[in-house]
Formats: C-alpha cells, sequence, structure tokens
C-alpha cells in the first residue's frame, strides 16, 4: 500500500509563535522524502502533523486525495518510527507488533503471519519473545520499523530514528532503512538534521528553515544548485565557503571582486542580475590547491583534515578571509605553506542580499 | 601488595562491626516478638505467680485453643481485612484514574484542582474528624464498613504520587499507541497503567498498612464490637479482659493478629524496602 500526500497552505502556532506559515507540498506515492532543517526549524512539527499528533490550524492535509487532518491518528492509515523508539516496555516484541494489530480487530492469523514476516524481513525472528529492556539500541530500533511494517501502512513517517544509534550503527541502518524502501515501495517521509542521512536516503529533500521550506528538490540538485543562501550552506560539509564581493556585469558572464583585489570570472549570466552587493560561494573541492601565484587567489594554510580520500585545507586570504580548499588524500601541503586557490567559474555560485542565488548554466 | 592487604583487613573488621550492631538491633526489634509468642504459651496462674516463668518449661497451647473458641479477634481480623483490603483498592483505583488525569488530560482548572488536592496533604485528620463525625451520623454510615472506608480513598499522597509518576511515563508511549488505534482507555489500561506497578505497590502497601494500623477513626465510628477493626478490638481487650482473661490469652490474640500482616510482609517485603528506603522501583 502507498499514498500521495497533499499538503495545502498549512500553518500552525504554538501560543503566540508561528511554528509553520502557510507550508504547501506534495509527496508522490512511493517517494523517499527527507525533511531536513536546523532544530526549531518546524520540520518535525509538520511530521506530528501528518500523523495527527499535533491539529492543524489552517490549512488541509490529504492522503490520496481524500482529507485526512480532521482524523485521528489511529485512523490515516500511517506509521510512525518515533526517534525514542517508544517500544512498549512491558511487552514482548510479538506483543509490540501484534497491539496495533489487536486494536483493529485482526484476526490471530493474520497477525503472526505479518509479525513472522516482518520479523523475517528485519531479520529479527529471535528477538520476538524478549522485552525491549533485554535489546540492544539497534535492535530496538529495528523493532519499531518491524512494528511500522506489519500495519502495512499508507505511509511510513520517521523522525530522527537513527539520533539514538552510534556511528557504525547508523551507517548500517541507514542502508537498511534504504533498501527496505526499494522492497516495499512505500511513502517514506523521514525528518533529520544530519545531512548525510539526507542525501543517502532522499528521492527529494526538502529544507526547512524558519517556519517554511527554502528549497524541495533531488539531494545532487539541492548540493549542486541551492536555491537560497541558507541552502548553500546548511547542505554540504565542510559548509561552502562565502565571500563578500562586488559584480562586474561588463561582460555575459559576471566577473566577482573580493574586498582584497582578488576577483573571480564565473559562468553565471550577469544578463538576468542588477547591481548591488552580492556573496559569492563555491564548495571547498570546487576551490583546487595549485602553487602560489597561479590561482585567482594566494592563502596562508591554517588547518589540514586529512579524510583519506581528499584533504581539507583551510586557508586565510590577505584580508583573513577563510577559504577552505580541497587536495589529494596525501596532498604535500603543511601548515604554514602559503598555497595559490583557483576557483572552478563553473560551480561557482552568487547570492543576493535577499538570499536569491544565481548559478552557471547547467552543463 | 601490602597497603590493599591492610585495606582488605580494615574493610573486614569494618563489616564485623557492622554485623554486630546489625545483630544488636535484630535482637531489640524480635525481642517483644519473642515476648509475645512465649507469653502466649504459658498459663495465666503461672504468669501472675511469677513473670519470669516465660523462660521455663512447660509451655501449653491452651491459649490459642480458647482464643479460637471464644475470642473475637477473628471477627475484628476479618473487618480490618474488608476495610483495608477495600482502601487500598479502592485508593489504588481513584489515585490512578485522577494521577492520570492530573498527568495527561487538558481541562480547565487541572492545576487549581491539583494544588487543591495537595492541601489535602496539610490537614491533619483530627482537624475534619468532628464535621466528618457529623455528616457520617446524619447518612447514618457508622458500624458500617463504607463508614470505615470512606474517610480513607481521599488520598492526596495516593493521587500526588501516581501524578507524578504518570508524568515520567514519556508521552510517546501514548502517541504510539494513539498511532496503532488505541482508544483512550485502553492506552491507559494496557500501555500506561502496567508501567506503574512500581508507584502502584508501594501506594498499595503504605496504604494498607496505614489501614491496618488505623485506631482514631474506627474508634469513633466503629461502635458495636462487631465492627471492630483489629485495633479497637485489641485496645478494648486490653483494658476489659487483660486481669480477668490472662495476659497469656492476650498474647495469643496478639499472635492470631499479627499474623495477616506477616504475611503482606513475605510476599510484598521487596516493594516494602524500595518503597521505605524511597528508591523507585522500575
Amino acid at each position: 500500500m502507498t499514498a500521495d500526500i497533499e499538503i495545502r497552505n498549512v500553518s500552525k502556532h504554538f501560543g503566540a509563535m508561528t511554528v509553520l506559515d502557510d507550508l504547501s507540498l506534495s509527496i508522490k506515492a512511493r517517494e523517499f522524502i527527507v525533511f531536513l532543517g536546523p532544530s526549531g526549524c518546524g520540520k518535525s512539527t509538520l511530521l506530528r502533523m501528518i500523523a495527527g499528533l499535533e491539529t492543524v490550524d489552517s490549512g488541509e492535509i490529504a492522503i490520496n486525495n481524500e482529507r485526512i487532518d480532521h482524523l485521528p491518528p489511529g485512523r490515516r492509515g500511517i506509521a510512525m518510527v518515533f526517534q525514542s523508539y517508544a517500544l512498549y516496555p512491558h511487552m514482548s516484541v510479538r506483543d509490540n507488533m501484534a497491539f496495533g494489530l489487536d486494536n483493529i480487530g485482526m484476526s490471530r492469523e493474520v497477525t503472526d503471519a505479518r509479525i513472522n514476516e516482518a520479523a523475517r524481513i528485519l531479520e529479527m525472528a529471535h528477538l520476538l519473545e524478549r522485552k525491549p529492556g533485554q535489546l540492544s539500541g539497534g535492535q530496538r530500533q529495528r523493532v519499531a520499523i518491524g512494528r511500522a511494517i506489519v500495519k502495512e501502512p499508507k505511509a511510513f513517517l520517521f523522525d530522527e530514528p537513527l539520533s539514538n544509534l552510534d556511528a557504525a550503527l547508523r551507517t548500517r541502518t541507514r542502508i537498511e532503512l534504504a533498501q527496505l524502501h526499494q522492497r516495499l515501495q512505500s511513502t517514506m517521509i523521514f525528518v533529520t538534521h544530519d545531512q548525510v542521512e539526507a542525501m543517502t536516503l532522499a528521492d527529494r529533500i526538502v529544507v526547512m528553515n524558519n517556519r517554511r521550506i527554502e528549497q524541495i528538490g533531488p539531494p545532487m540538485e539541492i548540493y549542486e544548485r541551492p536555491a537560497t543562501k541558507f541552502v548553500a550552506g546548511f547542505v554540504g560539509a565542510p559548509a561552502m565557503n562565502f565571500v563578500e564581493a562586488t559584480l562586474d556585469r561588463s561582460s555575459r558572464n559576471a566577473t566577482v571582486r573580493f574586498a582584497d583585489g582578488v576577483s573571480v570570472q564565473t559562468e553565471i549570466a550577469s544578463n538576468q542580475m542588477t547591481d548591488g552587493k552580492y556573496t559569492f560561494g563555491i564548495r571547498s573541492e570546487d576551490v583546487r590547491i595549485v602553487p602560489a601565484g597561479q590561482g585567482n587567489a594566494d592563502g596562508m594554510v591554517d588547518v589540514l583534515e586529512r579524510l583519506g580520500e581528499r584533504t581539507l585545507i583551510y586557508t586565510r586570504l590577505g584580508n583573513g578571509q577563510q577559504i577552505v580548499g580541497s587536495d589529494v588524500g596525501n596532498s604535500r601541503v603543511a601548515v604554514g605553506h602559503k598555497v595559490g586557490l583557483a576557483f572552478d567559474g563553473q560551480k561557482s555560485h552568487l547570492f543576493s542580499e535577499t538570499g536569491r542565488a544565481w548559478h552557471a548554466k547547467e552543463v | 601488595m601490602r597497603a590493599p592487604a591492610i585495606s582488605i583487613k580494615g574493610r573486614a573488621f569494618g563489616d564485623r562491626v557492622l554485623l554486630a550492631l546489625v545483630i544488636l538491633l535484630s535482637v531489640i526489634m524480635i525481642a517483644p516478638v519473642l515476648w509475645v509468642i512465649g507469653l502466649s504459651l504459658k498459663e495465666n496462674a503461672e504468669l501472675m505467680a511469677n513473670p519470669n516463668s516465660v523462660f521455663q518449661a512447660p509451655y501449653t497451647l491452651k491459649n490459642y485453643i480458647n482464643t479460637i473458641g471464644t475470642s473475637s479477634v477473628f471477627v475484628w481480623v476479618f473487618n480490618s481485612i474488608i476495610v483495608s483490603g477495600g482502601l487500598t483498592l479502592g485508593t489504588l483505583i481513584l489515585s490512578s484514574l485522577a494521577g492520570y488525569g492530573f498527568a495527561r488530560l487538558n481541562f480547565p482548572g487541572r492545576n487549581i484542582l491539583f494544588v487543591i488536592v495537595l492541601f489535602g496533604l496539610a490537614v491533619p485528620e483530627q482537624a475534619v474528624l468532628v464535621a466528618r463525625h457529623q455528616i457520617f451520623s446524619m447518612l447514618n454510615f457508622h458500624n458500617t464498613y463504607h463508614g470505615l472506608i470512606l474517610p480513607g480513598l481521599s488520598a492526596s499522597f495516593g493521587v500526588f504520587l501516581m501524578t507524578q509518576y504518570f508524568k515520567a511515563i514519556p508521552k510517546e508511549l501514548d502517541e504510539a499507541a494513539m498511532l496503532d488505534n488505541a482508544s483512550r482507555f485502553r492506552i491507559f489500561w494496557k500501555v500506561l497503567l502496567p508501567l506503574t506497578v512500581p508507584a502502584q505497590a508501594t501506594l498499595g502497601i503504605f496504604t494498607f498498612l496505614g489501614a491496618w494500623n488505623d485506631y482514631l477513626w474506627p474508634l469513633i465510628s466503629a461502635t458495636k464490637k462487631d465492627m471492630y477493626t483489629l485495633t479497637v478490638g485489641m485496645a478494648s481487650t486490653q483494658t476489659n479482659f487483660a486481669q480477668s482473661e490472662g495476659i497469656g490469652f492476650l498474647m495469643a490474640q496478639a499472635v492470631f493478629a499479627g499474623a495477616p500482616i506477616l504475611i503482606v510482609y513475605l510476599f510484598f517485603q521487596k516493594y516494602i524496602v524500595t518503597a521505605v528506603s524511597g528508591a523507585a522501583v522500575r
């Protein structure tokens, strides 16, 4: 079973505070959608509104064209996996999974069959008679997912379900979730503030900030063509380099000049842009390290971060501006060296004072 | 490795001192109980002649046989079981429901109502005794089981304890159950209430022991001998029959009277220790 989910002009207030402001979003059947954003941006509230755990102040939510925002949570055909897993501590794993089915009067045979199938998919048949207190964090997580699967819901909601796991288990569970989605072909909505989870799991990412949606798009579109300066800075590690710059629109493609005279020829069409203050943005992998004097600017190396397959090189320009560049894994650059920084004009971005972004034409 | 050896020796000495203290305290605690049992096994005439005869044979079960044959103690024990059991059951039901309501439901005046409930903790029973006596007289509640049970059901402590316990249970459990299509009552009954068993045990034990040992209200409300609870009955025996029937007979009654509470202790000692030490059983 799977579902289209339509969110139309939804707003939510807690007292005088607006948490979500006139937000609209269409989620297609079988899509894996990730709500990504910083703490307090409203992503969990939106998920809880879809689940029915928060009321909708205005607007509406529909599943398969049927309005559901007035229905109680149990009648929406939705299953949710909580951050804390929320397993019933006094019930065995089997009873945890059966509880929802018992409540709708499912026969014992069907219940058992679904539990056994979910246990087989999640490889936890040996855990069925244990209590949650006897399970590890990862096993509890599986049970929480199993409890959702047996209900055969129209959509799965995940509220930061990986955040209580250690790094290795998180990576493994992430892959398993992706496999589960391929297997079940269900609509899944996943809330996280972890951009790696968002980038690796999502068909589309919904980047949220400050009560509203900043951008909706596939992971690579979000990464390569961020709609706003917030998205550019929030998605990607290390964060995108930003430098205040002035714009020269005299040629077809815009040229930017930093305060200390450094200039960069971008491949961003200048005819759509107006004069004014801009922020130049470029990701670290698009800043090549070259010998001093051979790039767009020279910088002193402050810090090296060796990640194995590449080395992140934190440099400082003459005016104190920090720029992070990228070099090969076994880079010979050392702290204190003077290096050249070559900016890739094709991968450069410009942001107006309102935060709107311009990019080079797609090749 | 000299230093650790000294330290272990030191610890062993400390343990022995502690053990000696525990034995001493145990003897002090158990001595009156042994004294009661000893007296209950002696003839009255022998005790009147020489109180120290309790340490010498012969011993007899005559007092127990007389108690079974003639004493009202079993009626009083039965009354105490009904009153304490009823009061405990009622308190657990009402405190759980009220605690759930205060912890989980939003209704107008909730906070003020909770403060009013807490005020109940500050009002001593003696302050309301006369008014309660008058009301119960008008309602003809004296010398009835409900007359003995009802006053104890307004259990501020129980409501407070259960409210705090329900509040400590993560709300995600309610939400998960809501998504599992459970009704509010089913969430209370199947999900939350089983998690409060440690608090229920603590509250139940305190309530049962409190009701079992209560003297003041049963003394006022139960004026007929067949409605006496154990505490009132035993007190009346002490004043009325100790001289005529004998101290041995009285002590045999006391042994029978103490048996039910001993059984309660044997079954619930884990919870009693935890409740008294103030630690939460989770």
